[in-house]
């Protein structure tokens, strides 16, 4: 996991030298209004969360809603949960919706046992057991009916002692192998802009989120990074016409659905996310192909809902061409 | 029933059936050939198969076609009709295979040259398939083997075998597939370069050369990408201060334009000079582009006439205060060279812009 922050900004302070300030724009600010931790206390009434700078607390309105693998009530959030918090507008007091112990698993299948899968979401890092428990097999099975080892494996779940239980498919990718992907077409041009689908990963695993930096870091993991000083790196020819940048740049995002928009910087490798090459059906675009993959709090601060698992999106790379 | 004579002459038939001996083993050896060696999960017959079996299948049929490729080129008698039998069931059996794959999954490409194959399978490939195993069937009961065909080769075969190759790369959905990849360049953005390659057009460059006595180290600190260009930062030391020295490569870029530097001073943070073309449009007036770093250099020195210097500076020292020493009567010596405008490119000269 590379978190170059202080590298990020020696590299951007020199491109915007060679290149002109507008190639290098600073990442903006975290968003306010979200809020991520370990629950220390829940009330009907009440959410009271550790995080790195202490004790948060947040209070619930009638329209509060809790997710935790499914809609839930305020009484499903327990102390120990891994919660992520989006404010309402008006106040960071008021929680506006609050999520539980939410997983992503995205990556290959490498073993599969029964209802137990064991996914390699590559980039080195370790694989994750997975459950598909019957209540949700149905509605995986519609996205995912190879669940075979060398297919391409994405969905949303919750944490359940050290395994995901798989609650929903976030793909919409026909059942291939990865290795028989088609290849990217021919692209003569490049505006750069590009648009298709942005996911969210998690940096942090869902663990010691109150105390690991990584829960909240603010970036973007970007399937087409330059294969010079990633080695572990084990991303494919994303099937969106990226350009090819390394961690430190910073791009312009925009959550095509909500218009809402941020910079933020490149951190990390989404292997997975170049193997996959889907579309985004929360709110009709068009645009295929995975262009970026933001943290947690990231992309619920760009209005995205952990559930759905995507939004389609819009990265301006300023080249300075010209 | 026979052929009227002046149409299809009997040793043009001949032509045509000999032809096919060689050429349908030429074609045989490539598919085994691409087959074996290219990755083809996801079409053509692997389609209908579970993925266990996809593999060993397509190996298989890859041993197949070089067998009856040798087949076609060495043997005689009955074995030499078991081998072109063979080739015709295989090419007529590729055409219900393929149809079915069509029905199973109109996405997937045929597999006949493995993973060179990846169009969906169409109405050519079919229409190759079915010629290809007519062109099996004529060639039975004759008595020639493909290898005698191929090195003894006339006019007629030449002819034939042009028409022949000609039709067949109307049917083949790869050679435009390959064509398309291979003429439309990727725009620079999404082009993988290799390290090597970026190392060997900075080395090249003026940039390179005129900063090469300020940098510490050969090898750089720290090497990144932004979209066409490749960055390299070298540790460096100008006039007594550590520097930063950050080479711009553009991925394709033209010699003249490539390289672009700067020095960032260490400590402050300020862009001590900076090097290389700071626009890609042309100048509005003459000159249309800059000078080379050499160029702009040898034209720096000769602008500076180190006597004149030597006798301004001594007649300052003369004159500490106030009064004008006799300059202006000198003045007249040196056309073309007034005394603010001479200071001012002398003290541009360490930034002058290179690499045009």
């Amino acid at each position: 996991m590379s978190l170059m922050t202080e590298h990020g900004r020696d590299r951007r302070r020199f491109t915007a030298a060679v290149l002109g300030a507008d190639t290098a724009p600073a990442p903006a600010p975290v968003s306010p209004r979200v809020s991520r931790g370990v629950v220390v206390d829940a009330t009907s009434y009440m959410l009271c969360l550790a995080t790195p700078e202490g004790e948060e607390r947040f209070l619930y309105e009638r329209v509060t809603s809790f997710w935790r693998g499914a809609e839930v009530g305020p009484e499903a959030i327990r102390p120990g949960d891994d919660a992520v918090v989006l404010c309402a507008h008006d106040g960071r007091l008021v929680a506006e919706r609050v999520w539980a112990q939410a997983a992503r698993v995205s990556g290959v299948i490498t073993g599969c046992e029964g209802d137990a899968l064991e996914v390699d979401p590559g980039h080195g890092r370790p694989r994750v057991p997975v459950a598909v428990p019957y209540r949700s097999s149905g509605r995986i099975g519609v996205r995912h009916p190879r669940l075979e080892p060398g297919y391409a494996f994405d969905a949303v779940g919750v944490w359940h002692g050290g395994e995901v239980r798989a609650v929903r498919p976030a793909t919409t990718q026909p059942p291939y192998p990865v290795a028989a992907t088609p290849q990217r077409p021919p692209t003569p041009r490049f505006s750069g802009t590009v648009s298709g689908i942005a996911t969210w990963y998690d940096p942090a695993w869902g663990r010691a989120t109150h105390l690991d930096p990584r829960a909240r870091v603010h970036g973007v993991a970007y399937p087409a990074l330059d294969r010079v000083g990633h080695d572990g790196c084990d991303r494919r020819t994303p099937c969106a016409p990226l350009p090819l940048l390394s961690t430190g740049a910073t791009l312009r995002l925009r959550n095509d659905c909500t218009r809402a928009a941020t910079v933020v910087p490149v951190i990390d490798c989404a292997a997975a996310d170049s193997w996959l090459c889907d579309l985004c059906p929360s709110c009709g675009g068009q645009g295929a192909g995975r262009i970026a993959s933001l943290t947690m709090t990231g992309f619920v601060a760009l209005g995205g809902r952990l559930e759905d698992g995507c939004f389609n999106a819009t990265i301006t790379v300023a080249e300075g061409e010209g | 029933m026979t052929m009227p004579e002046f149409i299809v002459a009997p040793e043009t038939v001949d032509a045509v059936r000999q032809v096919q001996l060689p050429l349908l083993a030429a074609l045989l050896l490539l598919g085994a050939a691409a087959k074996t060696l290219s990755r083809s999960e996801g079409s053509g017959l692997a389609v209908l198969l579970p993925a266990r079996l996809r593999r060993p299948a397509a190996f298989g049929t890859g041993v197949v076609e070089l067998v009856l490729a040798v087949g076609l080129l060495v043997l005689t008698g009955p074995w030499a009709t078991v081998a072109r039998w063979g080739t015709a069931a295989l090419f007529a059996g590729s055409v219900v295979v393929l149809v079915l794959v069509r029905r199973r999954d109109p996405e997937a490409g045929c597999g006949c040259f493995g993973g060179l194959s990846r169009t969906p399978i169409g109405w050519r490939t079919l229409a190759r398939a079915g010629l290809l195993a007519a062109a099996a069937l004529g060639t039975l009961g004759m008595a020639t083997t493909g290898w005698q065909v191929a090195a003894a080769p006339t006019a007629a075969h030449g002819w034939v075998l042009g028409i022949e190759l000609l039709l067949l790369a109307l049917l083949s959905p790869e050679l435009r597939d390959m064509a398309s990849r291979a003429l439309a360049s990727q725009p620079c953005e999404l082009r993988e370069v290799s390290p090597r390659r970026t190392r060997a057009r900075l080395r090249s460059s003026d940039v390179w050369r005129t900063n090469r006595p300020v940098l510490l180290a050969d090898e750089p600190e720290d090497e990144w990408r932004h979209g066409c260009w490749r960055f390299q930062r070298f540790d460096g030391m100008r006039h007594g201060r550590r520097v930063d020295v950050v080479f711009a490569v553009r991925v394709g870029g033209r010699r003249r334009t490539a390289v672009r530097a700067v020095l960032v001073d260490r400590e402050s943070g300020a862009v001590a000079a900076s090097f290389g073309a700071v626009t890609t449009h042309e100048l509005l007036g003459p000159p249309r582009r800059l000078l080379s770093p050499a160029e702009a250099a040898r034209r720096d020195a000769a602008r500076i006439d180190a006597e004149r210097a030597a006798r301004t500076l001594r007649a300052a020292r003369e004159h500490p205060a106030g009064r004008a020493p006799a300059e202006p009567r000198d003045g007249a010596a040196v056309p073309a060279q007034g005394v603010g405008g001479h200071d001012a490119r002398d003290s541009d000269a360490g930034r002058q812009p290179a690499g045009g």
